[in-house]
């Protein structure tokens, strides 16, 4: 009963925001309010929360949910990052108390950046291998198996969803149950190491230092986890290579003769994308970028930074100084 | 085609052209003095005399030059380096870039076929590449004027002077005589001094060919001979070179009366 | 404070009466080229906006301002001078104290700065020096402080120069901007520069009061960007008009000038409407880039292009006293002293246009802010002025010219000095070049 109550609302809820953000896109778009974006941002990614919330009711598995992001990297980048992870959201939300409090943020040199976003390759190959490994200790030839095609109870392709874990899940057994509903607390990756640290205490201590570790670095840093995680590989890094240049198709992109060097697409990007500001123009390629359009949103010249989906431009960066409506 | 009139004010001569059904009708000139606009009026009824053509019958005067303000009855200014590139353009079809050096100042301007204008340098700084150069150092080595072009063509190798400016240049004669250089190697020296500003003057321009030389200064075959060597093309000169301005300013009037 | 009886270095002992003398005659002289110059403005648009009569009064350096800078230093209030756009404003106003600028334009006294420099020296250095030895100009009189900015030699031995007669606060700035010491180097700077700023005038900057003073400065970027935009089309007000407001942003009252900018923008904009144009629309439209030109004397140029015959009109400019002053903004993310201070060290840095930088893309910014200008403005001609002994600008010119016969807009090199007299032959080349820019339209 309960369940099916929280169903239909979480569907109604989800149903409405969506909605709701249709609206506001349309808005941002005639009204030209770029400088809105954010709100925007934190209101879709509130939207996916609940949605993601709303899928683990229905127990779907979690594998359609692997290849859809994976899917959708292929054609957006890393937009699914910027505009959707419920861990990225979580992070906004503290950079939203950080804030509040008035608090600076802190930068990370620029190569100890750089070599954290190199590290994200050993990171996903170690998730994905290590099942292999551990298993061969634990399981049946048959459960090896499994792991190989990606299943099976080391879960690999579930550890690459972890990013999109709630944090509340509805069911029990995640970090603490919460009494009154068959409800749990629980936080990205903190299953996932509840399956491989199997000792109660060490288990326990790990998670907790873990959730810690990320809320204070993100508190200082912003979206630290976004540099180095794996599930934010994202199949656009292949398009280094010369035949995948076509995709993927939603970029930022650079109109070299307007751009004056002040710097301000530099200092408000998350994860410290300095391509913005050091390419000559053209369309930004890395795939460090969240696609969180923070820059476009602080670009103050015309034209300079623009979002384009399959080369056609979405919005641009505004003169948010607004000129005249004599143009 | 209208009956039209070009006045140069020049700052030692006026020049007067008149045209009429597209070609010179007449040519004079009188010197400005004190009294530049007296002058002009003098040269244009000079030529008028001489074309036999009534005053009325001239429908538009153009005035050009440094003091074309001062121009008597002209209905209006063309600059010197738009006059020129007309003027050029009609004298030779294929002139393209034009070099004019006067008394006081050189100058060049890059046209196209229709003498339209693209681009032009002035060189203003000094005037050891213009015509004065020439009368000082002619004074210096008490040479008539007229006679310094074909007096350097004797010369097979020019003198080492010091050309960085016409006062030092003249004091420098005497050493030089005294250092028994001969009279046709100075001259040719003076050319050269001359040839290199100008020259360095139309590369910062950039050359594109045929190049004209007109000016007073394109009369002396010293500095035409110089002038091509050092820049290393074939050099086209008009007739009357010194009336180029005053021509280019009555072909620019026949084009404002039609359009 | 810069004792003064301490053995001055350069500056040369001239007798009171002296000096006196060549200060009033001077001044005398300034105060009839500034009426002159408003009544040629004057005369080239006889419908001119009526919202230019506030900046009218305000380019008189002699008048109300004066006064009003004097009424707010007897209750207290600092004021701090600077030379090059490099200065931080925002951090000036964030201590409640007056920010002027205190190039001088003036061709007289550069004569005088002949007595202890060479001629060959830039005469806007040349000029500064002969003002402050006849006390001519009033904002750098008034000044407690002067902040210089060594961009390029001139400027650097004239710090030199005038601290013998006031606190001279200097600015280094990197030569190259893209790398990683260069932002760190500056923004050092910016700090020393906040320490001294607090200690002259005993108030500390908060964050709340740097805030207010970058959202003053946004908003009066905000109402300068404005009225450029409205010379984008054709135009409805005369460059030399929007010259004067843009360079009175450099001494009068930020707060004020900016609504009185929205004031004349708003009667522009109505203008636009009815059609009302300053100059007949196909006027040949040209942009200035170069050494800046600083009011009253040094109006040579604009004057010469917009009296011309051809008359020609300044669609804007590349220079670092007019069309840049307030171009850009500072952009702020989040209001932390850190992020404000971080923020005010890129503006000032990284957007300069400024020939002292150099980097392997030859100065592109300068090249980029420029071409997007003439695309923007729909310029036919770009005339490159230069004053004579100003070798980072020349140096500049064929960079220029190649980016802009790419282009097919022409550019003429004008160079000239601080005097009157070589008007006659700078006419001539102005009009040959406008006469060129009206046949390229016509065929």
């Amino acid at each position: 009963m309960f369940e099916a109550l929280a169903g239909t609302i979480l569907a109604g809820i989800v149903a409405i925001g969506l909605a709701l953000a249709g609206v506001l896109v349309i808005l941002i778009w005639k009204k030209d309010r770029t400088r809105k974006l954010s709100y925007l941002r934190l209101f879709i990614q509130l939207v996916s929360l609940v949605g993601i919330f709303y899928s683990f009711t229905l127990a779907l598995w979690l594998s359609v949910f692997f290849l859809v992001i994976l899917g959708v990297t292929f054609f957006s980048g890393r937009f699914f990052c910027g505009w959707v992870c419920p861990f990225g959201f979580y992070m906004d939300l503290i950079a939203l108390l950080r804030k509040k409090l008035g608090v600076r943020y802190r930068i990370l040199p620029d190569r100890l950046n750089r070599a954290l976003n190199k590290l994200r390759y050993v990171i996903a190959a170690v998730i994905l291998a290590a099942p292999l490994f551990i298993g061969a200790l634990t399981i049946t030839p048959a459960s090896q198996v499994q792991v190989l095609f990606l299943s099976g109870p080391f879960r690999p392709i579930a550890i690459m969803l972890s990013p999109l874990e709630p944090i509340v899940v509805p069911f029990t057994g995640a970090i603490a149950n919460l009494g009154f509903i068959p409800w749990s607390l629980s936080y990205p990756y903190a299953r996932d190491i509840m399956v491989y640290v199997n000792i109660p205490l060490v288990m326990e201590a790990i998670i907790y230092v873990f959730v810690a570790l990320t809320l204070v670095g993100t508190f200082l840093f912003r979206r630290v986890w976004c540099r180095f995680c794996p599930t934010g590989i994202s199949i656009a890094a292949a398009n280094r290579f010369k035949n995948l240049k076509w995709m993927p198709l939603l970029h930022i992109s650079k109109v070299e003769e307007k751009c004056t060097k002040c710097g301000i697409c530099k200092r408000v990007c998350p994860v410290q994308v300095t391509e913005v500001y050091e390419q000559k123009g053209g369309d930004i390629k890395t795939s460090v970028c969240l696609n969180c359009m923070r820059c476009v949103e602080m670009c103050p010249y015309e034209g300079c930074l623009k979002m384009n989906v399959a080369g056609r431009t979405i919005f641009q960066s505004r003169n948010w100084l607004e000129p005249s409506n004599n143009e | 085609m209208p009956t039209t009139a070009g006045i140069d004010m020049g700052i030692q001569t006026v020049k007067v052209v008149i045209l009429k059904d597209g070609a010179v009708a007449a040519r004079a000139k009188a010197a400005s003095g004190f009294e530049p606009a007296k002058a002009a009026e003098q040269a244009f009824d000079e030529a008028l005399k001489s074309a036999k053509i009534p005053k009325e019958q001239v429908t538009q005067i153009l005035a050009t030059g440094s003091g074309m303000d001062m121009a008597p009855n002209s209905n209006g200014n063309v600059s010197m380096m738009g006059a020129d590139a007309k003027a050029g353009v009609y004298l030779f079809p294929t002139a393209r870039t034009i070099v004019d050096v006067g008394a006081e100042e050189a100058r060049a301007v890059k046209c196209d076929e229709r003498g339209i204008m693209i681009d032009f340098v002035v060189n203003e700084r000094c005037a050891a590449g213009a015509g004065t150069f020439i009368e000082a150092m002619a004074r210096a080595l008490e040479v008539k004027l007229e006679d310094m072009g074909p007096l350097s063509l004797k010369a097979e190798r020019a003198s080492p002077i010091n050309a960085s400016c016409v006062i030092f240049g003249e004091s420098d004669v005497v050493s030089l005589i005294h250092r028994q250089e001969s009279k046709p190697e100075i001259a040719r020296a003076v050319f050269d001094a001359m040839a290199d500003r100008v020259s360095s003057m139309v590369h910062r321009l950039g050359i594109n060919l045929d190049v004209i030389v007109v000016g007073g200064v394109a009369k002396d075959i010293g500095f035409i001979e110089s002038l091509k060597r050092k820049l290393g093309v074939n050099l086209l000169v008009p007739e009357y070179p010194e009336y180029v301005g005053a021509l280019g300013a009555a072909l620019t009037a026949a084009g404002r009366v039609k359009g | 404070m810069k004792s003064e009886t301490a053995e001055k270095k350069y500056m040369p002992e001239m007798p009171k009466r002296e000096i006196e003398e060549l200060n009033s005659t001077v001044k005398s002289a300034s105060a009839k080229i500034i009426a002159d110059n408003i009544a040629r403005m004057r005369k080239t648009d006889p419908n001119r906006p009526s919202g230019m009569q506030y900046f009218d009064e305000v380019s008189d350096f002699f008048g109300q301002r004066q006064k009003e800078i004097q009424e707010e230093k007897t209750k207290g209030k600092k004021v701090i001078g600077y030379f090059c756009v490099f200065a931080p404003v925002e951090l000036i106003l964030a201590a409640d104290a007056i920010p002027v600028r205190v190039n001088s334009g003036w061709y007289d006294t550069s004569k005088l700065g002949d007595r202890i420099v060479p001629v060959e020296v830039c005469p806007v250095i040349r000029s500064t020096i002969g003002a402050k030895m006849i006390g001519l100009s009033p904002y750098l009189e008034l000044s407690d402080a002067v902040i210089t900015t060594l961009t390029c030699d001139g400027m650097t031995k004239l710090s030199e120069i005038l601290s013998d007669a006031m606190p001279i606060w200097t600015m280094t700035p990197p030569r190259v901007k893209d790398s990683p010491q260069s932002l760190q180097l500056w923004k050092e700077e910016i700090k020393s520069i906040k320490t001294q700023i607090e200690k002259l005038t005993g108030n500390k900057i908060t964050a709340k009061k740097l805030k207010e003073a970058i959202e003053t400065m946004q908003k009066a970027s905000k109402a300068f960007r404005r009225l450029q935009d409205l010379r984008k089309g054709n135009t409805v007000i005369m460059g030399r008009d929007a010259m004067l407001v843009n360079q009175t942003a450099m001494w009068d009252d930020i707060k004020r000038w900016t609504k009185k900018t929205e004031a004349l923008c708003d009667e522009l904009e109505k203008r636009i409407q009815q059609k009302l144009w300053a100059c007949s629309p196909d006027t040949p439209r040209v942009i200035i880039t170069g050494t800046p030109m600083f009011w009253p004397d040094n109006w040579k140029l604009p004057t010469l292009i917009e009296e011309a015959t051809p008359q020609g009109v300044l669609v804007g400019d590349e220079l670092c006293s007019s069309d840049r002053v307030l171009y850009d903004p500072v952009g702020i993310d989040e209001w932390t002293m850190d992020d404000m201070i971080n923020g005010i060290a890129e503006r000032y840095l990284m957007a300069s246009t400024c020939p002292c930088f150099t980097s392997k893309d030859g100065n592109e910014d300068r090249i980029n802010w420029l071409l997007n200008k003439v695309k923007e403005y729909k310029a036919q001609g770009v005339i490159y002025y230069v004053v004579r002994g100003c070798i980072l600008y020349a140096m500049e010119y064929s960079r220029v010219k190649k980016a802009l016969d790419k282009l097919n807009i022409p550019v003429y090199y004008l160079d000239t000095e601080y005097t009157r007299e070589d008007v006659g032959q700078m006419k001539t080349r102005v009009e040959a070049f406008l006469e060129m820019l009206t046949a390229r339209v016509d065929f």
